[in-house]
């Protein structure tokens, strides 16, 4: 309980991570929602990752070049990382995406790819820069420890935004998801929302992986969407359950991770994870959720017969 | 006689500019009830996608006539198996995405609307299981919504694929009958595709025949005379 309070305290040194988690926390399970439900769950893995090869990018080259120092400030240090950051993760998401609409191939295969390449020219870079090391790796291990104002000011801006797009478009957002030959016939432009759609997800990847790093951010993306499927009998009740279990879980994991001296990241996946073990137990005992509910998320990726 | 709505002029359909059909040219007039018919492969998806703008003509054109020089409004009824039953949208959530063209981005659909959407579900005899889960519903039950939610676009022309596919004997009756009466009663253009000749004999006016690359376009009762079937098929149709 001490703990608790000292976290909940105005003056706790660490608040910044605080908010920033419970941000990103409430935020990703949104975008997550269309990820589940596209059946591009793999999209949520190889994106932040390709959003971390971008931070990882955008802070080497500079240096490499010999055209900024490594002791620069930490805010515009933020910038080009945030930059790099939303740069690879766009551009990543709109070749996978025209790819994906070309019909052709085998998207598990393209994604995985994406995926594993990424991570190897990560470590590369990160192998070629030896300052690297001391923030980028708590980066990648999800290290949500040095959050100053003005990154919590900037996830805040870019995070509100995106919430309030999915506010005001969540009607034409879902019908050409659901319903793509429906959406034509309305005469709404679908490859425009696609790509607000995809903006979205860009921007939130982008932002999550910067402030938390590309596990939770993953694992907010796809986690509390799968928990929230499994009650949820309302699109509702499903943006709402997910978004607030992302919430809350990154204030539990934060607080469990200060008191026992965990890593913030990984304790806040391994208690999605322990949630969605619970949860899909008590569904299976309630008979909550039919068996045709719960579904073959990923299985047919992208596609449904 | 009816003036023509939709006309396919000279139209060939295909994909990826691989003609699957050509050279089509006849006219569905306005409050006719069509039926689009042919086996598996015959075609009728792609001219129906074509209709719709889903994919372009490969060549030739098609012209539509709604009158006043507004743009024709499909009422649009995809088969039940083309919609994802991960999406957790209740009976009422899949009717209202039919203002959708009227309720512009980034508004919220009125109080008229929704009310619209009711009245358009309790006709198509679906208000009963609207807050339901749609993907829980059964085949016909599904039927039903989807009508509701072409009739919620207010149509000029109602289409639809194949709406008795994977809905057993009563529920198709129901589905058919229900779509003749609307026929009937708002006297509204009808484009039905189906590989059922029994469903087309007893509902339709006209049929758009795909057999073989071959398109025919007559009368329910001219295309279905069976000396007609068998010199043009070259098969027996009971």
């Amino acid at each position: 309980m001490e703990t608790l309070l000292q976290i909940l305290s105005p003056d706790f040194l660490l608040r910044n991570s605080v908010y920033t988690s419970i941000l990103v926390g409430f935020t990703c399970p949104l975008v997550g929602v269309f990820l589940v439900l596209r059946r591009l769950v793999f999209m949520g893995v190889a994106l932040p990752q390709i959003s971390s090869t971008g931070v990882a990018a955008a802070l080497s080259i500079p240096v490499w070049l010999g055209l900024k120092q490594v002791s620069h400030s930490a805010q515009s240090e933020h910038m080009i990382a945030f930059i790099g950051s939303i740069v690879f993760t766009l551009v990543a998401i709109l070749v996978l995406a025209f790819l994906e609409r070309r019909g052709r191939g085998l998207p598990e295969g393209r994604l995985g790819t994406a995926y594993v390449v990424s991570a190897a020219l990560s470590i590369l870079i990160l192998s070629k820069n030896r300052y690297a090391e001391l923030g980028w790796l708590d980066l990648m291990k999800g290290e949500v420890i040095t959050i100053s104002n003005f990154d919590l000011t900037l996830t805040g801006i870019v995070l509100g935004v995106v919430l309030a797009v999915f506010a005001f478009f969540h009607k034409e957002l879902f019908l050409v998801s659901f319903d793509r030959a429906m959406a034509i016939t309305l005469r709404k432009n679908v490859v425009f929302w696609d790509i607000i759609l995809y903006l979205l997800l860009g921007l939130t990847v982008s932002l999550a992986v910067l402030s938390v790093g590309p596990l939770i951010s993953f694992g907010f993306l796809l986690i509390p969407a799968l928990i929230a499927h499994l009650f949820a009998r309302t699109m509702r009740q499903f943006l709402v359950i997910a978004s607030l279990l992302g919430g809350v879980t990154s204030f539990i994991g934060f607080w469990i991770a200060y008191k026992w001296d965990f890593p913030v990241g990984p304790t806040d996946v391994v208690v999605l994870g322990i949630i969605y073990g619970v949860a899909w137990i008590i569904a299976k005992i309630a008979i909550l959720v039919p068996e045709k509910h719960s579904t073959d998320i990923g299985v047919k990726n992208g596609k449904h017969a | 006689m009816n003036p023509a709505i939709i006309t396919f002029d000279n139209l060939s359909i295909g994909y990826r500019g691989e003609p699957l059909l050509k050279n089509i040219s006849l006219s569905i007039t306005q409050g006719s009830f069509t039926a689009i018919l042919g086996t598996n492969g015959s075609g009728k998806s792609t001219m129906l996608k074509t209709v719709l703008g889903l994919i372009p003509p490969v060549a030739g054109q098609i012209h539509f006539a709604a009158g006043n020089d507004t743009p024709l409004i499909f009422g649009y009824v995809p088969q039940t198996t083309n919609l994802d039953p991960l999406y957790p949208f209740t009976g009422f959530d899949v009717a209202v995405m039919g203002t959708y063209r009227r309720v512009k981005p980034g508004l919220f659909v009125s109080g008229k609307e929704r009310a619209f959407t009711h009245e358009c579900l309790n006709a198509a005899g679906a208000e009963g299981f609207a807050a339901e889960r749609f993907a829980d519903l059964s085949g016909g039950q599904k039927q039903r919504v989807l009508i509701a939610r072409a009739l919620v676009t207010r149509p000029d022309v109602l289409v639809l694929d194949e709406p008795t596919a994977g809905v057993d004997a009563a529920a198709t009756h129901a589905v058919l009958e229900f779509i003749s009466k609307i026929h009937r009663e708002k006297e509204i253009t009808v484009l039905l595709v189906t590989h059922d000749l029994p469903i087309v004999r007893d509902h339709a006016q006209h049929v758009i025949w795909l057999h073989q690359g071959k398109v025919l376009y007559g009368s329910v009762a001219e295309m279905l005379l069976p000396e007609r079937l068998k010199s043009v098929f070259e098969m027996e149709v009971g």
